[in-house]
C-alpha cells in the first residue's frame, strides 16, 4: 500500500467530553493505532473549550456541532446529531480525496452516520458494540427501547464486522441480534499501565496516612453506588473480615445507594472503619489503587469490568465476583480471587485470604500485572484491531465495491 | 440520449397519495423524461407498492425503514433518510457517477440530500411545498424547532429554492431570511412550468449564479 491505512472513528464522546467508557476507549485505541502506523481521524461531538480541530497524539480530531437546538427527547437528539456528524464527515472524506479505508462506529449513538457514510462512499463499516439496550434495560419493554434495539440491530447488520470487548459480550450480542458467529470479533478493552508506572517511585506514605492508620490494611471499592455494582455486598462483608484482620474499607464513588450504605455502616458501629470518599480525581484514584492491599469488585452484573483491570495495572491484588466480563479477566488463584456473586461470606473469605497471606497476595499481584501487560495492552489491542481492518479490506478488495 | 440525470426525493408518490404532491411530482417526472432528462424518483414504500418500477420512463425506487418501531415522526423520518441516501448512492454508482442534480420536495429528505452534496458533490434544489411555520401555526415546541432546523439546513445548503407562489417566496424570506435571488417562483400548472423547472436544473448543474 502506498499510503497509510486510514480509519475514521465515529464516537459521540471523546476527551475532554467524557460521559462513559467509550470516550477513553476511543482515545487510547486511536492513539495506539496512530502509533502502529495508521492514519486516524476522529469525528465527535463538540465540547465547551475544546477546539473544533486539533492534532493530538498523532490523530486528527474534528469536533462538530452536536446539535444544540432543542429536541423532543434523547433519541431524536441522537438522530439529529448524526445528521451533522454525517455531513461533516462527508465533507472531510471529500477533502481527503476519498483516501479513507474504513469507517469505525462506536455504539448505536453514531449508527445512522456510519451507515450513511458506508453507502455514499462505498467503504466498509465496522462497529464496536460497547453495550446493548436489551442488556442495559434487562429486556425490551417500551417502544422507545425497541426503537434503539432495532437501530442497534441495523448497525450490526450493516457492519462488515462487529467488535465486542469480552467473550461474554460476543455471545450476548450474537444472541441479541442473531448474528452469524464469523461476523463477530473479540478485542479486549485495555488499560493504560503507564499512568501507574509514573506513580511507581513516588513516596505514598504521607498520602496513605490520610486514609488509614499504619497498622490498617486498605481494602478498596471503586464504582458507582448502584445496586448492580454490589457495594452492599461489600459493606456486609466488612464485619466478617474485621474478625480476622485489621483493615480500613474505602468506598470511592457516588450513587443513589450512598445514604443507605452509610446508615448500614453506622448501624454496624463501624463508621470508623469504613470511609466514603465520594468522587475523587484521577490522580487520587490512581494513588489509592496503588496503596490498596486489595481491590474488590463485587458486581452483580458486569459487561466488562474495567475497574478490575485498573487495579491489576496498579499492582493491587483483586477479589472479584464470578460474573460477566470479570469471569474472563480473572483466573482464580492465578491472577486474582473469584468469589460467589451476591454472597458476603464468600467475599469476606476472598478478602481475608489476600490480607492474611502475603506470599499469595504477591503471587496473584505479579501474575495479574503480567496478564494486563500481555493481554490488555493498548498497543496489542491496536494491532489486533488493525488486523481486523486488514482482513475486512482483503474481503472488500474482492467485492464489486472495490 | 439524455441531457442530464436528476434524482427526485419525495415522501409521497403514486400510488401512495397523501396530498397533492404525489401527482405533481409524477407529472413533472414524466414531462422531464420527455425532455430527455434521466429521471429517478426515490420515495417511501409501503405494502401496496413495488420496490422498483419504471412507468413513462420514470425509474422509481421505494425504500423501507429498517427500524420498524418509532416514538414519533421525527425518528421515523431521520432513520428513513439513510435508506433514501443509500438508494440515491446506488443510483449514482450505477450511472457512472453522472447524477447532475437532486430535487428535494419538502423537509423530509433534506438530511440525505445534504450528505450527498458534501460527499459526492451533487447540488440539490429544495422545492418548498409548505413551511413548518404555517403547518404548526407558529408553535415552538422542541418538535417544531427540530423540523424548522432541518428546513433551515436545507435552505442554507440548497443551490436553489423553487417555491410555488410569490407569497411563499416572501414568507420563506421572512422566516428564514433566504436571499430573494436564490428563490425561483414557479406556480404549479402555470405556462411552461416543467420547462422552467428544467431551466432551473440546468442553471444549478452549470453552476450558474441565481438570476
Amino acid at each position: 500500500m502506498t499510503r497509510d491505512l486510514t480509519v475514521i472513528m465515529l464516537s459521540w464522546e471523546f476527551p475532554p467530553r467524557i460521559i462513559g467508557g467509550i470516550s477513553p476507549h476511543v482515545y487510547y485505541l486511536s492513539k495506539s493505532l496512530a502509533k502502529n502506523g495508521m492514519k486516524v481521524y476522529v469525528v465527535t461531538c463538540d465540547f465547551p473549550g475544546a477546539p473544533q480541530h486539533e492534532v493530538v497524539d498523532g490523530m486528527e480530531v474534528f469536533r462538530m456541532d452536536s446539535y444544540k437546538n432543542p429536541s423532543p427527547d434523547f433519541a431524536t437528539w441522537v438522530y439529529l446529531m448524526n445528521v451533522n456528524m454525517q455531513k461533516e464527515t462527508a465533507a472531510l472524506v471529500n477533502d481527503l480525496g476519498n483516501k479513507v479505508d474504513v469507517f469505525h462506529a462506536h455504539d448505536w449513538l453514531v449508527a445512522t452516520a456510519g451507515i450513511g457514510l458506508k453507502h455514499t462512499f462505498r467503504k466498509p463499516l465496522l462497529a464496536t458494540m460497547h453495550s446493548t439496550e436489551i442488556g442495559r434495560r434487562n429486556g425490551i419493554h417500551f417502544d422507545y427501547e425497541k426503537m434503539i434495539h432495532e437501530t442497534e440491530a441495523w448497525l450490526t447488520y450493516e457492519a462488515w464486522r462487529v467488535i465486542c470487548c469480552s467473550d461474554y459480550m460476543v455471545s450476548h450480542v450474537r444472541w441479541a441480534f442473531g448474528l452469524p458467529g464469523d461476523k463477530l470479533s473479540m478485542v479486549p478493552n485495555g488499560v493504560n499501565t503507564e499512568v501507574y508506572e509514573k506513580a511507581e517511585n513516588e513516596n505514598l506514605g504521607q498520602f496513605r496516612s490520610k486514609f488509614a492508620m499504619p497498622e490498617e490494611k486498605i481494602v478498596l471499592f471503586v464504582g458507582r453506588l448502584v445496586y448492580e455494582k454490589g457495594a452492599h455486598v461489600f459493606v456486609n462483608a466488612v464485619p466478617k473480615v474485621l474478625g480476622k484482620a485489621n483493615a480500613k474499607f474505602i468506598i470511592v464513588g457516588n450513587g443513589y445507594m450512598k445514604e443507605q450504605l452509610s446508615s448500614l455502616v453506622r448501624g454496624m458501629g463501624l463508621a470508623h472503619k469504613v470511609l466514603f470518599t465520594g468522587f475523587v480525581d484521577d490522580d487520587t484514584l490512581r494513588k489509592l489503587q496503588k496503596c490498596a492491599d486489595v481491590c474488590v469488585v463485587p458486581s452483580l452484573f458486569e459487561p466488562f469490568g474495567i475497574v478490575a483491570l485498573e487495579a491489576m495495572a496498579a499492582k493491587s491484588p483483586v477479589v472479584v465476583s464470578d460474573t460477566g466480563g470479570l469471569s474472563e479477566i480473572v483466573e482464580h488463584d492465578v491472577t486474582g480471587v473469584k468469589v460467589y456473586v451476591n454472597n458476603p461470606d464468600s467475599l469476606a473469605w476472598g478478602i481475608t485470604k489476600v490480607l492474611l497471606d502475603d506470599a499469595y497476595a504477591n503471587l496473584i499481584r505479579k501474575n495479574a500485572y503480567k496478564k494486563v501487560q500481555e493481554k490488555y495492552n493498548w498497543s496489542k489491542i491496536a494491532q489486533q484491531t488493525k488486523g481486523i481492518y486488514e482482513a475486512v479490506l482483503g474481503e472488500y478488495s474482492k467485492s464489486f465495491w472495490a | 440520449m439524455t441531457i442530464m440525470n436528476a434524482i427526485i426525493f419525495s415522501w409521497e408518490y403514486p400510488p401512495r397519495i397523501v396530498g397533492q404532491l404525489a401527482n405533481h411530482v409524477r407529472e413533472l417526472a414524466a414531462q422531464l423524461v420527455r425532455n430527455s432528462v434521466g429521471i429517478y424518483v426515490v420515495t417511501y414504500h409501503d405494502y401496496l407498492t413495488e420496490q422498483y418500477n419504471e412507468t413513462d420512463g420514470v425509474k422509481t425506487y421505494r425504500v423501507v425503514n429498517p427500524v420498524r418501531t418509532h416514538i414519533g415522526v421525527l425518528t421515523w423520518v431521520l432513520t428513513l433518510n439513510q435508506e433514501v441516501e443509500r438508494a440515491a448512492a446506488n443510483i449514482y454508482y450505477s450511472v457512472n457517477k453522472h447524477v447532475d442534480v437532486i430535487d428535494v420536495y419538502d423537509w423530509h429528505f433534506i438530511p440525505a440530500a445534504v450528505t450527498l452534496k458534501k460527499a459526492l458533490n451533487i447540488p440539490f434544489i429544495y422545492s418548498v411545498e409548505s413551511l413548518e411555520e404555517h403547518r404548526s401555526h407558529g408553535a415552538n415546541s422542541p418538535f417544531n424547532m427540530a423540523i424548522k432546523s432541518i428546513e433551515w439546513l436545507g435552505m442554507y445548503e440548497a443551490a436553489r429554492l423553487i417555491v410555488k407562489s410569490e407569497w411563499m417566496r416572501d414568507e420563506t424570506y421572512r422566516v428564514y431570511k433566504v436571499p430573494m435571488e436564490k428563490m425561483q417562483v414557479i406556480p404549479s400548472k402555470s405556462a411552461n412550468w416543467t420547462k422552467r423547472i428544467l431551466e432551473t436544473y440546468k442553471d444549478v448543474t452549470e453552476g450558474a449564479n441565481p438570476k
